[in-house]
């Protein structure tokens, strides 16, 4: 169309993420400034407001860490996957499945002490996620079925099933027709760290930093950058794909279900939203993290700020859809800056950039 | 592998941004109060400790108060105590149910003084009771949920049934296909019971009109709501009323020239075929618990209100045929001398009577637990209600 097209760079430009996004978050904010303006707010009172309280005081910080949580695992598993060019959009449904394993093992056994029934809860949860991605895994590697359409679809069951469990056999005998499940025992619940954070964030840098040092060092990251990068490639030194796709997706869909498990302790019992959309965010926080697990924590936590602040201000009188629009900005600013790291406009007279037109979306972030 | 690093320095540049701000904002903090326009802080928190009564309310919603819906008419309750109490409010929208951004909400709301907090969203039940067990200076209201404590949380509902009693007489009187449809959200008591109360009151002026449920499954869904409405009318029903926070039910009557009994507020501004709705009026009970703040005596209570106490109402239509019908069992609702399902016989749906003039007549069992609830010669009670899983007997549909 107009001849104006995206080119891949023959090379990242240098130092030019670090730019893009400054350049990115400045016209993201000045845009929303101009919303503020309108609304009749000062915007550099509200942005003060936002930064103060995602990072303003040790409560802060515990907000914004307990926000980035689920963000920063849900985001590496969706990037676990991507970093070998496969799509996990499954990670809301994966986050219930979790859930609901979690607490079908609390059930199983509500006197275990408490470490032990947590332990038991997290790893319960982890395999029911991977169970529900294990059907796509098998069907993306033996049958070559797109895995981003049973990823998504299982979503649909899972909520469904969660909503039977609250709403029937699961359901709270006390709450008065109220669809919830009885809370869970009380050692269930995860300790404190630190002001509002529990423990479920050394869990999360735990995981985050294993992934992100073994899928940037190991051979088997290695391995599964060359499956993303081309098939072809992969086979031709001895790579298994249909191996790899499997462990990969299942491995995605565990840390996914985790993050359901982690959520149990946060909310006392299953409910119906307990995913909450924390899924499909992860896959935002996996494409701005260029699919990389080792970028997912950063990324994750300056998206949980950017919430908490969010919220901060809606109880300054901006309204809700301001605020949130100034969220999405942000993130459409730094997603926007990301394609132009890595791909450049060429114009209708230029030769250059060869075959790159043909080339997806879905590249910028491999 | 430079790459990474180079995202990763990225992100760090983000969160360097974000901190320096907000190092210059602890700054302005502490030097001056220049929001004291909108919280009023420093002063008023010492007198607050002082006489006692010093209350501020907030509010926690789940959605945006535009909705017309649930949300809008806590809103509107927030306005209206606001005028009657002389107390400073304030209301944080878009908050979701059992996460963070809850708990954010609510400290902002305690740090800045807020010593009455409503939370306005079945979800936010746990999170608001743990709230409560830490701060036992500020008083919690739960709406809608089940549980309390002895001391600062409280949660309240209204008996909407009762004016879905009268909106029934209204649909009853308008319907000329003698089918009238229900746009309905959950299978869950309190939707049911709101439905049986409706053909209730149709039966009571149109013996012949029956009423199809259509479930749906969302409390917010225009597509899905949009279609069952379309259904029903296709089915033939002429007047359709509904369970849910979007208007698509009525847009979806009014474009098939019906009649439209709406729920939560005045819709007659957005839907050329409202008649009327049972509506919300939180004011009332906003301001009572305000008041009972305000003078040290709030005491926490599973309140159940109904159309005497304000919190629920209807407008009685004046083109209705029925509206003196209508004036008449809302003038003895207010009087308490009308109750509607504590009066004359009322059949499921496979022609069992299971109330009769206020006698419970069957074994009713909790849907979810298979307790027992009460039995044949039991009086009517509330725990009746709060389970109630049949359909009465000019209902088509499930309760499923």
């Amino acid at each position: 169309m107009f001849g104006f097209r995206l080119a891949k760079r023959d090379q990242a430009l240098p130092g030019g993420q670090v730019l893009a996004f400054g350049i990115g978050l400045i016209v993201a904010l000045a845009f929303g400034a101009v919303l503020l303006v309108v609304a009749g707010h000062s915007p550099v009172e509200i942005y003060l407001k936002m930064a103060d309280a995602a990072f303003g005081s040790p409560q802060a910080w515990s907000t914004t860490l307990t926000q980035a949580v689920p963000l920063g695992l849900a985001g590496l598993a969706v990037a676990v996957a991507g970093s070998m060019g496969l799509w996990n959009i499954g990670a809301e449904g994966q986050i219930i499945a979790g859930a609901i394993a979690g607490s079908w093992v609390a059930r199983l056994g509500p006197d275990l002490p408490g470490p032990m029934l947590i332990t038991l809860m997290l790893i319960g949860a982890a395999i029911g996620g991977g169970l529900l991605a294990l059907g796509p895994a098998i069907a993306r590697a033996h049958l070559g079925v797109n895995e981003i359409i049973t990823t998504l679809m299982l979503n649909e069951i899972a909520l469904r099933t969660v909503r039977y469990l609250v709403n029937g056999p699961w359901k709270d005998p006390t709450s008065i027709g109220f669809p919830v499940a009885p809370e869970l025992p009380e050692q269930a619940a995860l300790p404190t760290l630190f002001e509002r954070a529990d423990i479920s964030v050394l869990i999360a840098a735990a995981v985050l930093i294993v992934f992100g040092f073994y899928a940037a060092r190991s051979k088997w990251g290695f391995e599964l950058r060359i499956a993303g990068s081309s098939e072809k490639a992969a086979e031709y030194v001895g790579i298994s794909l249909k191996r790899k796709i499997l462990t990969v997706l299942v491995l995605s869909g565990a840390i996914a279900g985790l993050v359901g498990g982690l959520r149990l302790g946060a909310t006392d019992r299953i409910v119906e939203g307990v995913a909450e959309g924390w899924g499909f965010a992860g896959i935002i926080v996996a494409a701005l993290a260029l699919m990389r697990p080792s970028g997912v924590a950063a990324v994750a936590i300056a998206f949980g700020a950017l919430r908490v602040g969010g919220v901060a201000i809606k109880g300054q009188g901006v309204p809700a859809s301001i605020a949130e629009i100034i969220q999405a900005l942000v993130l459409l600013g730094a997603l926007g800056a990301a394609v132009f790291t890595t791909y450049r406009i060429v114009g209708p007279n230029s030769n250059s950039g060869g075959d790159a037109t043909s080339r997806d979306m879905s590249e910028v972030a491999s | 592998m430079t790459s990474t690093k180079k995202a990763l320095l990225a992100l760090l540049t983000v969160l360097a941004m974000f901190a320096a701000a907000c190092g210059s904002d602890a700054a302005t903090d502490t030097s001056s109060s220049d929001e004291s326009d909108a919280s009023d802080e420093a002063g008023d928190d010492g007198e607050a400790m002082a006489d006692g009564g010093d209350v501020k309310a907030a509010f926690v919603m789940v959605a945006p108060v535009g909705d017309a819906g649930w949300n809008f008419m806590h809103n509107e309750g927030r306005i209206g105590a606001e005028a009657a109490t002389g107390v400073e409010t304030a209301f944080v929208e878009s908050i979701p149910e059992g996460g963070a951004e809850f708990d954010e909400a609510v400290q902002n709301f305690i740090d800045e003084g807020y010593n009455v907090i409503f939370t306005t969203s079945f979800g936010y039940m746990d999170a608001t009771e743990k709230f409560a067990a830490d701060n036992p200076d500020v008083i919690f209201e739960h709406i809608s949920g089940f549980k309390m404590n002895d001391t600062n949380f409280g949660n309240t509902f209204g008996r909407m049934y009762q004016p879905r009693y009268i909106a029934g007489m209204a649909a009853g009187a308008a319907t000329e296909s003698n089918k009238i449809g229900y746009v309905a959200a959950f299978p869950i008591p309190e939707v049911i019971r709101g439905i049986n109360a409706f053909a209730l009151g149709v039966k009571a002026v149109n013996p012949d009109a029956t009423v199809e449920v259509a479930w749906t499954s969302t409390w917010f869904g225009i597509a899905e709501e949009g279609a069952a409405a379309q259904a029903l009318i296709d089915t033939g029903a002429d007047v359709l009323s509904m369970h849910q926070d979007s208007t698509a039910t009525g847009a979806a009557i009014s474009d098939a020239g019906g009649t439209f009994i709406g729920y939560h507020s005045d819709m007659s501004a957005q839907v050329p075929a409202y008649l009327t709705a049972p509506v919300w009026n939180w004011t009332p009970r906003y301001s009572a618990v305000i008041e009972a703040a305000k003078a040290g005596t709030y005491t926490p209570e599973a309140w159940w209100g109904g159309m005497a106490d304000g919190v629920v109402d209807i407008e009685v239509p004046a083109s209705s045929p029925v509206a003196d019908d209508m004036q008449a069992v809302k003038d003895s609702i207010l009087a308490g001398e009308f109750d509607v399902f504590d009066q004359g016989t009322i059949t499921d749906q496979e022609g069992n009577v299971i109330i009769e003039d206020g006698v419970v007549q069957a074994e009713l069992l909790d849907p979810f637990s298979g307790d027992p609830v009460a039995g044949p010669g039991d009086e009517l009670h509330d725990g009746v209600l709060a389970t109630m899983s049949f359909f009465v007997d000019n209902v088509i549909g499930t309760v499923e």
